[in-house]
């Protein structure tokens, strides 16, 4: 059977490369279909892509490190065969006597020295404190029981004690820098421009360079959208959804008025060719939100935004987030957003300037919420105040279109009940 | 021999039907392998030496034996069971029938997991192709993706005494007599000379055992084998130590000792001196496959001896035992499946039908001192057993190691009735790293000899319910007083 010939999968929009960071096969390993097999690094995130079949990986094409086209030749896998057996052996002419079975020795030079010795005798001296079913779980794992000290008492090592060695072999332990590296760089040292970081420059250049940016800068009262996050906060703890509170940050709120508001303004759910000269406005909502990861800003997109609760949103927010810092986002997670929001409050910054990601043409940036001292009724009022600058496409949105569309979105979160509009 | 005739492709080629290669065969087919197995004596030879001749046999005529002698020992008991005769030849008819039995559920897994079944003796002649020639001498060859090579063990013969199938035996002809000898010469002390030596004397022979040595049971510590001693001057075997076996001279065996020549009275002569691997005869060296002066194949915790090719149970190294190589053979056909997997127990128990008899799992003593630990032992006495009493047996013990570093029991030390059923939960308490409290604090079922744990574990803590205070020995050891 002829090997399958896996090549680069295109992996997301205006990708034409990757970079290989690191193999999760070896050539000559089984590998089951969907199966982990090769952690890249697009201009967009760190993407791990699943094996197309099972079978035998027989030729891995690029050494990691090495950048590859989209639609050039991965790895090679030879596809078990149909009964799920070895692939049929050629039958040989055969000249064989078991008379004559005695041949010359074809014992491999070196077969010895590389033969892996025989295993002492086992004893119940210096092996790991393990039983059976945890010795078991660690050879699953790939977890060496010889250099892990048990939580277990005098030292046993548990099955949870194999588990925490696998999660802190995750990229936690030493996360690369953005580009891609273990170690922090130091001054006085050039540092190439690789993988996300190439990206993000030339991504940013391009927007800078293209877009006319135009920026509605508003301030929000946030004591009803802190309110009613509050509220379903407690809605959640009390149903004991301790996951779905912890997730109910204002951002997918914020997302989810975004989209609302989207709906009823095409032009900001947009994007524009120039070559084309043409403006596409998409049917769909695909929400990016923009999230840091140890490699550098990566964009996970909330599909179908207008279609999703606030809890649904929050919880894949939540695990997209999750995901990125693991480094482990799909291809299709990064995929055919059409609008970004950007919640930089969290990093202190109480007004920012979003740079829009093309062809999006619109950027939702969230600063950090403050107690302000504002006028309510005439009289000085602390309330909550959110600073919210959306940059627009001024090709494609007027000054006008952007605000009514900001207006909007400033309604929603100063009265998230008017998200009930919605309902039907 | 048919010239030109092609190699038929196979997936998983298994060299053996005996515990090692059938475990194999059906575990690899449970992991969706096409297993084909190949052995000398085809299914007729399904379950190795250990079912055919070894094991199954032999503990079927200790059986026989045992209720023999147990038959009269019971006359204090009450019994009496006068005129009790024993028929060899009727006991060899329902033997074949157990084996064949035993043998033909191997099969039936086998077939259950599809396993392809060829009778013949197997020689690699390419690294990645066999030889077989069948008992109608005619050769198949088969090409291979992976192998399991499980081929076993013989008898070692000695150069003075070789086997004739009439006087003087190996293990396999001393199970098949059809009758019991007036006299019995056993050559070797070692496990099996001691279980056919025990079960002869039991049916009426005279045995005299001859050893090397000046010990029997060399691999056994000396505390666990006086009982059996004991017993086997009771049954009135005759144990000569540092005796060497020369020749057969008339009806009687020419030995050896200090004293030089003598002769003992030998209607047949049975050596059990041990077992060699076979792989001399496997064409190893063609298949890339190294063998060491001791005919071991070396392998890595994974029983692979090279990429494709994997060795378990008796031709690797470690005790010859049929539950070594089912482990073994288990391990071997994951790795082989590209599972991860690996030959890695923490105690291999091993268990002697003696009288009484032996089991060990783990550690003795000794070996825990050398390595270093902090070394407690409780040594519970069966005198103390009331469960042994009522079977009249009360002659052993049961000892149990721990290490007080790490808190756990590191060996567990058998002699008695039933010890090798005792064996297991030994070996699980080890492999589980058991504090010695963990058994103290198990209860163990009343009146059963397994007790015997639950009290040897109460006496390494120190606080034993039924034998007296423990004192310390001089080498830091509790042992009860009954």
């Amino acid at each position: 059977m002829a090997p399958i010939q896996f090549r680069l999968p295109d992996v997301g929009e205006g990708i034409d490369a990757a970079d290989i960071v690191e193999w999760q096969v070896a050539e000559g390993d089984h590998v089951q279909e969907d199966q982990e097999l090769v952690e890249i690094q697009t201009d967009k995130a760190i993407v791990v892509i699943p094996c197309p079949a099972t079978g035998v990986v027989t030729k891995l094409c690029v050494p990691a490190g090495e950048r590859l086209p989209v639609g050039e030749v991965l790895a090679l896998i030879e596809p078990d065969a149909s009964n799920g057996g070895q692939p049929a052996f050629a039958a040989a002419p055969v000249e064989d006597d078991p008379e004559e079975a005695e041949m010359p020795s074809v014992e491999p030079a070196g077969l010895r020295a590389t033969l892996p010795a025989a295993e002492p005798s086992p004893t119940a001296t210096r092996r790991p404190l393990a039983a059976p079913a945890t010795r078991r779980l660690a050879r699953e794992l790939g977890v060496d029981l010889t250099v892990l000290s048990g939580t277990g008492p005098q030292g046993r090592i548990l099955a949870e004690d194999v588990r925490a060695a696998v999660a802190a072999q995750a990229p936690a332990a030493v996360p690369p820098d953005s580009l891609g590296r273990a170690t922090p760089p130091r001054a006085g040292e050039v540092v190439p421009l690789r993988g996300v970081r190439r990206a993000i420059a030339h991504t940013l250049t391009r927007a800078w360079q293209e877009i006319p940016h135009v920026t509605d800068y508003r301030e929000v009262d946030a004591t009803r959208l802190l309110e009613t996050r509050r509220l379903l906060k407690q809605r959640a703890l009390d149903r004991g959804d301790e996951t779905l509170a912890l997730a109910l940050t204002p951002t997918p709120l914020i997302a989810k008025a975004a989209a609302r508001a989207l709906a009823d303004h095409p032009y900001v759910n947009a994007s524009i060719d120039l070559q084309r000269e043409e403006i596409t406005l998409h049917s769909e909502i695909h929400i990016g939100i923009a999230t840091a990861a140890a490699e550098g800003l990566t964009v996970p997109v909330v599909h179908d935004a207008d279609r999703k609760s606030i809890a649904e949103i929050a919880l894949e927010v939540a695990e997209l987030a999750r995901a990125a810092r693991e480094r482990r986002l799909r291809p299709e997670q990064l995929a055919r957003g059409t609008f970004t929001v950007n919640n930089y409050g969290g990093l202190g910054i109480w007004l920012g300037t979003p740079i829009i990601r093309p062809p999006e043409v619109a950027n939702l940036g969230v600063g950090a919420i403050r107690d302000r001292v504002v006028p309510v009724g005439g009289e000085p009022a602390v309330r909550p105040i959110l600073a919210l600058a959306v940059s627009g496409d001024h090709r494609v949105l007027d000054g006008h279109t952007l605000a009514a569309f900001v207006t909007q979105v400033v309604g929603l979160l100063e009265e998230p009940l008017l998200l009930l509009e919605d309902l039907r | 021999m048919v010239v030109g005739e092609l190699a038929e492709s196979v997936d998983l080629l298994i060299l053996g039907g005996g515990p090692g290669g059938y475990v194999a065969a059906i575990r690899a087919a449970q992991l969706g392998r096409q297993v084909t197995l190949v052995d000398r004596a085809g299914r007729d030879g399904l379950g190795g030496v250990c079912l055919q001749v070894g094991c199954i046999p032999s503990k079927a005529l200790i059986e026989l034996a045992g209720a023999v002698h147990r038959t009269r020992e019971m006359h204090a008991m009450g019994l009496s069971a006068d005129g009790v005769s024993v028929s060899l030849e009727r006991f060899q008819v329902w033997r074949a029938e157990l084996c064949l039995d035993l043998a033909r559920g191997v099969e039936q897994l086998l077939e259950a997991g599809n396993v392809s079944i060829v009778h013949g003796s197997a020689r690699f002649n390419k690294p990645d192709r066999v030889a077989v020639r069948t008992p109608q001498d005619r050769a198949l060859f088969f090409e291979f993706g992976q192998a399991i090579v499980a081929t076993g063990s013989r008898s070692i013969e000695l150069p003075g005494l070789p086997f004739d199938g009439e006087r003087v035996l190996d293990s396999t002809g001393a199970l098949a007599l059809q009758e019991v000898p007036e006299s019995v010469a056993i050559v070797g002390a070692g496990y099996i000379g001691l279980e056919l030596g025990t079960a002869l004397a039991k049916l009426g022979a005279h045995v005299t055992v001859v050893e090397a040595l000046d010990t029997v049971l060399p691999t056994v510590d000396a505390s666990l084998t006086a009982p059996v001693l004991r017993r086997l001057k009771a049954l009135g075997v005759d144990v000569r130590l540092r005796t060497t076996a020369e020749r057969l001279e008339g009806g009687e065996l020419v030995v050896r000792d200090a004293n030089g020549e003598v002769r003992v009275r030998a209607d047949r002569v049975i050596v059990a001196v041990g077992r060699v691997p076979n792989t001399n005869d496997l064409g190893l060296a063609a298949a890339g496959i190294p063998v060491g002066p001791d005919g071991l194949i070396p392998v890595g915790g994974d029983m692979r001896a090279s990429h494709r090719i994997a060795a378990v149970g008796d031709v690797v190294a470690g005790p010859a035992l049929a539950h070594k190589a089912g482990a073994e053979g288990v391990v071997a056909a994951e790795a082989l499946s590209g599972r991860p997997s690996a030959f890695e127990p923490a105690a291999i128990p091993a268990v002697i039908f003696t009288d009484p008899e032996i089991a060990t799992v783990g550690l003795s003593e000794d070996e825990a001192r050398e390595a270093g630990m902090d070394v407690r032992v409780g040594s519970f006495p069966l005198s103390a057993s009331g469960r042994a009493g009522t079977l009249g047996e009360r002659d052993g013990f049961t000892r149990l190691i721990a290490d007080a570093a790490t808190d756990r029991v590191v060996g567990v030390h058998i002699v008695g009735p039933h010890a090798s059923e005792l064996a297991a939960s030994g070996t699980l308490a080890i492999e589980m790293m058991a504090s010695p409290y963990d058994l103290a604090g198990t209860i163990h079922p009343h009146p059963t000899l397994s007790e015997g744990l639950h009290e040897a574990a109460e006496l390494l803590l120190g606080h034993p319910i039924h034998v007296r205070a423990p004192t310390l020995t001089s080498k830091g050891s509790l042992h009860g007083h009954d």
